[in-house]
């Protein structure tokens, strides 16, 4: 069993790596160039190359791995140690550098640095720094900005860079020629910033999840005792009219898109018979709290996609466990067919599906996407979906990086519960 | 020596040609209920499609016609809120899923011949093909290799097979834009590991025949085993697999065009349809429920297709 | 015969139903079983043995139903009885043990619950009640470690254990009926000798009537005293158990006994007879005698009228015509049965010399620290010190039990595996090596005929072309002639020309097994090793396979090595014979001395547990104790030490074999047994049967 389970879990750890790696070069060498998306089609080349610098775009595909891995808030070449301070207005995380005991970034302005102290209210004192160092190119300084990036101030250089601002787009001479947007990496929590709103991902994506948690986990616990039941259902009374019934009509409900079921549910309940609400117009985070009857259809939708899939998988391991020729032991025994069923059938006939079962969850979070989609339902779902569709870069990595964990976690749940139901892997 | 033993069996009937052959081993799906609803569910469709190629009731396009109206006897399906034909709509709409795929003037810098052209068999076909090839390739490596070969080949199909599908999907599409070829390449690389999967557990399955020993003690290379002794026997459920494949293709062809991220214009899209009558449903809900009724009862007819086939091919080699 | 019998079979026919109509699987079986009484079915494969145990329990399957005939158990009707009242007949009154073991018992309950819940349900026991009873009948069973046994899954204990537990499941109610079917094919044959024992005994003792299902006419004699033989669906003869085998009266019977060789029998002094023809498939049985298109007694009565079932004054039932004109002495084969006449091969110019062959397995150990790699990679020893020359032309038979090493020894031979140590040449080339590194000729020349005959064709292909394939891949005939040469092999094999576009699912099982005699010819190769090629057969189609193989020999001068785990059929085949055990040869020597004294102990112990088709024979009475032990760490000194039965007869009681290694004894010319026993002693050994 040993065996089994650090098998497993090392699986899992590689698997994670792989999936990190494949998602993050993959967007990276086919991601589109999301300067235009956010700058807008009339952007200059210019103003697009600054802000490219400023996302830290121009580094190379492996540094930035590595960065949203392992964080880099460790390694930039600021001299001085880099902690995060929680910003007292808006809650979100900061970098700010430790200067002997003072928090402090920089800014130029017209030529000169000042150092900018943060004071125990949040708010800075500016004051000229001295703090050039001399380079084989000039006078130097690494330092950081006020856009929790490192970076590089190069003396006289008059560097113009612009500066996206919900106003427009602004021009500043003074601008440092480097950028190196700052991170503490994956591993260690770090979600890493939007690129379109440049706010840490876990600010807006925490909610989103927990929405979506919500969905699914209501729907995983309406879904799997129906499913199961159904499957058993049918398995038992393979050929008879129930198990046909049974069988058709989850196929039908299987193979037909949630667009599809979610519109005819709306079609339907919503206008037809009036039962709910055939709109649910979610407008904050947080709504799903205030009329929980909006879950009803998404839910819905989601059961009769879900319920399907399950009941046709525990259907056809139940046929072939109730064929075993240990069942035929057992009726042979003279043991009354429920017992037969419950004692002797139903275990041997959850392991195959459990495993596919949590490999479903992938599924689940898949068909999650749509139902959220169409309902507009404010989760993780429709989270990656805007960011895919903007093509913000490091949201999607965020969002996409959850759901995979997610569904390896569930993977790995499901090899625990196989091991636990097979004796014969626990006893070896 | 003399010939002490009878020759047996002097009077069997001549081996039927491979077509024939062929054709006998797929119309067992016939026996089955089922398995002849799902066949012609699917060859009504493909029916559609071929006709839509030559002829459709209006233009596909043409917003000549009066909006949102229900069905009548010039619009036999209605219109939508553009004012289009939806039994046209719907007609070509089956076409780059099942007969035709649109390719671009130019791939990798090469311009491509035949102009504008489309190449024959849709979307969803080739999609499933490629990644019945591509599975097919890995698993067999896999399964019938095993050793560092599995254990790499599935490491990096259980990554791939972690990402929930759809996201996958939404991640090639907005690295690679919309088009038909990004389809296609989007459906082989989030069917792969299924196939590979399947593959791998079928060719571990016939690699402890005999045969295969056999084929070994000849000396026959690895490559020769995989693909002439191997895969062969993998044909039944591989085209089970395929089948279902082709379902699951156009449920996620619909489902990319619901989000609108799809296949591009200007051929209508079933699930771009669905989209954007959506928001009319108070008016009319003809536009929705066509396109709706399309999907499920293609993806159904190949899902109930496969069903049977499968029951009768287990049934045959019992 | 006593009073009111337990079970009463009266003309049954069982039915079922298939797409398109259906077929009789039983048709007109009648037989009687009175308490205490063992009723032995024999009869090939899907003759309808196991339909008929089915039908008496009334588990037909949904497709399947009782046709004609009844079936009474003490008096009650069994056909149509169902619901609560069957299922109290079942496990209580009437129980029944299976074929595989490990597949009749629930993967993942405890072997203690699946016994207990016998007592729970048809006796209301409680669970502690329960559990001291089946302790009770596991001991009874002579199960070693009983109450610890409860707690194990099915999995921890090893095949002739597991059942035990069925058996002893069986019997805990006392049940007035037990039915077994083929409970001791998928053992061993030490295993199942012990079964066999265990069953006698509490036949003896339970007062339970039997009905005992089997292919294997020997293992029927062992249990039953009456026994009935059924083909394609009828009872064609029965009887008392010594009637049938001493004086067989249908033909089918003769001809079963006929084409079995006898344990010492060997080819040059006899010849087995093969049944001609095949059975006829369930659909398209004959008009008239079933039996008639491979009767050698035929006449035109029996193409017109079906035989009744004729009960003769000596007790004995025959389904035949002509059962009293039917002389089982007097029988002449026929031509076309006739086999070759073959001498025994020894003493020429050796074609395969191996000395000191070793096969070590790296075994997976389940500890963390192992996994790590951090402890020593442990081996499983498969093969050990394997040493043996093979003359041209000659055959060596290997035997042992299932995880012996034979199939090791043939694969590293043959290069499928690479050896971890020693040497071995080929006509004085290498072959140590795996079949990637030797060269196309040395591939050439050894080529491999498989068991079983539903895998050994690749399903896509046809006949000629896997034929075909070697000649193509060797190039050893020009393309253009390959389907001619084809042709020439499948005359060889007795196969028609027509056979070349088959497809295997088109041929039996015979025949298929043919076919991969033929491709493993194509290539004319030298040495053929034959894993155990005809096991998988019907006895009857076993024979004509055996004699074809001995005829392709004697005409291509082949050398074979010929694994297979009924001794009988080494013993007939082969010319030399090795005796394996825990993955090292013991006994090597010429086919005739292996079989006679002096016997290496496990040889001796091999030889008294097979069973023979002949009641009066008297056979030594030696089994061995436990299990075979992890081929890990395989005991020190001698491997069979923990189990020999015959180390008492060193000084210490053997205290030497269990810390040295024996010595190779020369006990004969070429004879060699592996003991610490001096030859003087061993040659003092009883022979293990004789017959009466
Ligand atoms: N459920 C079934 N449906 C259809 N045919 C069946 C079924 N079970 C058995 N048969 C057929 O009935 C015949 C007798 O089968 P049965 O299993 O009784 O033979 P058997 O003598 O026990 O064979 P074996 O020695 O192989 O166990 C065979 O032709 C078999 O194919
Ligand atoms: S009835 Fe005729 S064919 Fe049948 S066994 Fe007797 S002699 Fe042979
Ligand atoms: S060496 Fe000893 S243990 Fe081994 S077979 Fe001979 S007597 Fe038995
Ligand atoms: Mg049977």
């Amino acid at each position: 069993m040993a065996r089994f389970l650090i098998r497993s879990f090392i699986s899992t750890v590689v698997t994670m790596l792989l999936v990190s790696m494949l998602l993050f070069f993959l967007i990276d060498i086919g991601g589109g160039d999301v300067t235009v998306k956010i700058l807008g089609i009339q952007a200059t080349p210019e103003q697009r190359e600054s802000l490219r610098k400023q996302l830290g775009l121009d580094q190379s595909t492996v540094t930035r791995y590595a960065t949203w891995l392992i964080g880099n808030d460790w390694w930039v070449p600021v001299e001085y140690p880099i902690i995060s301070v929680t910003n007292i207005k808006t809650g979100e995380n900061e970098y700010w550098a430790d200067v002997n005991g003072q928090a402090t970034r920089w800014m130029m302005e017209d030529g000169e640095l000042f150092a900018l102290q943060r004071q125990p209210d949040g708010s800075t004192v500016k004051e000229p720094a001295e703090v050039w160092q001399n380079d084989s190119k000039g006078e130097i300084f690494w330092g950081l900005n006020n856009a929790n990036s490192a970076v590089k101030w190069v003396r006289g250089s008059g560097e113009v860079v612009f500066i996206k601002t919900a106003a427009g787009i602004r021009e500043e001479k003074d601008g440092p020629s480097q950028y190196i947007p700052l991170s503490k990496g994956m591993l260690r929590g770090d979600l890493g910033r939007s690129m379109r709103t440049r706010r840490p991902v876990a600010v807006t994506l925490w909610p989103r999840v927990r929405n979506t948690a919500i969905l699914a986990f209501v729907a995983f616990v309406l879904i799997m005792p129906l499913a199961l039941f159904l499957g058993i259902v049918a398995g038992i009374n393979e050929g008879k009219p129930i198990d046909r019934f049974i069988s058709v009509t989850s196929l039908a409900a299987t193979a037909t898109p949630e667009f599809v079921s979610g519109v005819f549910l709306i079609l339907v309940l919503g206008i037809w018979l009036e039962l709910v609400p055939p709109v649910a117009v979610f407008l904050t985070d947080d709504a799903i709290f205030q009329n929980p009857e909006m879950l009803i259809l998404p839910l819905l939708t989601l059961t009769l996609v879900e319920v399907g899939y399950v009941a046709r998988m525990t259907r056809a391991s139940m046929v072939e466990v109730m064929g075993a020729p240990y069942i035929r032991t057992a009726i042979i025994k003279g043991m009354p067919f429920h017992r037969v069923v419950i004692r002797h059938a139903i275990r041997n006939a959850l392991m195959a599906p459990i495993t596919v079962i949590m490999l479903h969850v992938n599924y689940l979070v898949g068909g999650l996407v749509v139902v959220e989609a169409i309902f507009g339902y404010p989760g993780l779902g429709n989270y990656i979906y805007d960011a895919a569709i903007f093509g913000d870069f490091s949201a999607v990595l965020a969002a996409a990086m959850i759901t995979v964990i997610i569904a390896i976690i569930t993977r790995l749940l499901g090899d625990l519960a196989y091991t636990f139901l097979n004796p014969r892997i626990r006893y070896s | 020596m003399t010939v002490t033993q009878p020759i047996l069996g002097s009077t069997l009937p001549k081996r039927p040609s491979a077509i024939q052959r062929a054709w006998e081993s797929f119309a067992i799906v016939f026996d089955s209920t089922v398995g002849t609803v799902g066949v012609a569910m699917v060859a009504f469709w493909i029916s559609v499609a071929l006709i839509s190629l030559v002829w459709t009731p209006y233009p596909a396009n043409a917003t000549d016609f009066i909006q949102n109206e229900s069905p009548t006897l010039t619009h036999p399906l209605g219109t939508d809120h553009l004012g289009r034909d939806s039994l046209s709509r719907l007609m070509v709409g089956t076409q780059v899923i099942l007969v035709k795929t649109r390719l671009p003037d130019e791939l990798f810098g090469y311009t491509l011949p035949f102009g504008d052209w489309p190449m024959p068999v849709g979307v969803a076909i080739w999609g499933v093909l490629g990644s019945l090839t591509l599975g097919s390739l890995l698993g067999l490596m896999a399964g019938y290799q095993g050793g560092w070969h599995d254990t790499i080949i599935m490491q990096i199909l259980d990554a791939l097979i972690a990402f929930p599908r759809i996201v996958l999907y939404l991640v090639v599409i907005s690295a690679m834009g919309q088009g038909d070829l990004v389809v296609i390449l989007a459906i082989t690389i989030t069917g792969a590991p299924g196939v590979a999967r399947l593959v791998r557990s079928l060719a571990m399955d016939i690699k402890t025949r005999d045969y295969i020993r056999a084929a070994e003690t000849r000396g026959e290379s690895v490559w020769y085993i995989m693909f002439w002794e191997i895969l062969p026997n993998a044909r039944g459920p591989l085209l089970v697999d395929g089948m279902l494949r082709v379902g699951y293709a156009i449920f996620a062809i619909g489902t990319l065009g619901f989000l609108g991220i799809g296949l591009p214009p200007p051929d209508p899209d079933w699930g771009n349809m669905v989209n954007e009558a959506r928001p009319f449903i108070f008016v009319t809900p003809w536009p929705v429920i066509w396109p709706s009724i399309a999907i499920a009862s293609l993806v159904i007819g190949l899902n109930l297709f496969a069903d049977g086939y499968r029951e009768e091919l287990t049934r045959y080699q019992k | 015969m006593s009073s009111k019998p337990v079970l009463s079979v009266k003309n049954v026919a069982v039915a079922y139903k298939i797409r398109g109509g259906e077929i009789e699987a039983v048709q007109d079986v009648s037989f009687d079983i009175p308490r205490g009484g063992s009723q032995g079915i024999v009869g090939e494969s899907g003759c309808g043995k196991s339909t008929i145990s089915w039908a008496i329990v009334n588990f037909l399957g949904s497709n399947g139903y009782v046709k004609r005939g009844s079936i009474k158990f003490q008096g009650q009707e069994m056909v149509g009885k169902e619901g609560e009242e069957l299922r109290r007949l079942r496990g209580d009154q009437i129980a029944m043990v299976f074929q595989d073991p490990m597949q009749a018992l629930n993967p993942s309950m405890t072997l203690g619950s699946q016994m207990k819940e016998v007592l729970t349900v048809h006796r209301n026991m409680s669970g502690k009640e329960a559990e001291v009873r089946c302790i009770e009948m596991l001991e009874r069973v002579y199960m070693p470690d009983a109450a610890n046994v409860m707690k194990r899954y099915p999995h921890q204990i090893s095949g002739g254990q597991q059942q035990r537990v069925v058996i002893a499941t069986a019997l805990l109610t006392n049940p007035a009926l037990l039915i077994m079917d083929e409970p001791t094919t998928a053992l061993d044959v030490t295993v199942e000798a012990t079964v066999l024992d265990l069953i006698a005994e509490l036949r003896r003792e339970f007062d339970t009537a039997i009905m005992y299902i089997s292919h294997n006419l020997g293992v029927v004699a062992r249990v039953c005293d009456h026994v009935g033989v059924m083909y394609a669906g009828e009872m064609v003869e029965r009887g008392t158990v010594e009637e049938i085998y001493k004086n067989p009266t249908h033909p089918y019977t003769q001809g079963l006994i006929r084409c079995v060789p006898k344990l010492g029998a060997d080819k040059a002094s006899s010849v087995l007879y093969p049944i001609r023809g095949r059975v006829p498939p369930p659909n398209n049985r004959p008009v008239g005698c079933i039996f008639g298109p491979r009767c050698d007694y035929r006449q035109v009565k029996c193409e017109e009228e079906r035989p009744a079932l004729r009960q003769f004054p000596n007790g004995q039932s025959v389904r035949c015509h002509f059962a009293e004109e039917v002389d089982w002495r007097a029988w002449k084969p026929t031509a076309d049965v006739l086999p070759p006449q073959i001498a025994t091969k020894t003493g020429q110019t050796p074609i395969l010399q191996v000395d000191g062959l070793q096969k070590y397995y790296t075994a997976q150990g389940g500890s963390i620290r192992d996994i790590m790699g951090l402890n020593k990679p442990r081996y499983v020893k498969a093969l050990e010190h394997a040493s043996f020359s093979v003359p041209k032309g000659s055959t060596l038979g290997i035997v042992g039990e299932s995880g012996c090493g034979k199939s090791t020894l043939i694969k590293t031979i043959i290069g499928l595996e690479g050896s971890t140590a020693g040497d071995a040449q080929f006509l004085g080339v290498d072959i140590t090596t795996h079949l990637s590194e030797r060269d196309e000729s040395t591939i050439r020349e050894l080529q491999m005929v498989f068991q079983n005959p539903d895998s050994t064709m690749n399903p896509s292909y046809t006949v000629g072309q896997q034929i075909g394939r070697p000649m193509a891949r060797f190039k050893t005939v020009p393309k253009n002639q390959i389907r001619a040469e084809v042709v020439k092999l499948l005359k060889a094999v007795r196969l028609g020309e027509n056979y070349i576009d088959r497809l295997p699912s088109q041929l039996s099982g015979g025949e298929k097994q043919r076919v991969g005699i033929a491709r493993a010819l194509a290539s004319s190769p030298d040495l053929v090793l034959c894993d155990e090629p005809v096991s998988a057969l019907d006895v009857s189609v076993q024979a004509a396979v055996l004699n074809l193989l001995l005829e392709l020999q004697a005409e291509n001068e082949t050398t074979m090595l010929f694994i297979a785990h009924d001794l009988s059929v080494v013993r007939f085949f082969s010319d030399y014979v090795a005796v394996m055990y825990l993955g090292q040869v013991m006994e090597l020597g010429p086919a005739e001395a292996i079989y006679a004294p002096p016997y290496h102990p496990y040889t001796e112990a091999l030889l008294s547990a097979v069973p023979i088709p002949d009641p009066s024979a008297q056979q030594k009475r030696i089994r061995l104790e436990g299990n075979v032990p992890s081929a890990i760490s395989p005991p020190s000194g001698c491997r069979f030490h923990t189990r020999c039965p015959r180390k008492q007869l060193l000084s210490d009681n053997g205290q030497i074999c269990e810390t040295t290694a024996p010595p190779w004894q020369n006990v004969a010319s070429e004879h060699h047994i592996l003991c610490h026993i001096p030859k003087e002693k061993l040659i003092e050994f009883e022979p293990v049967i004789r017959e009466a």
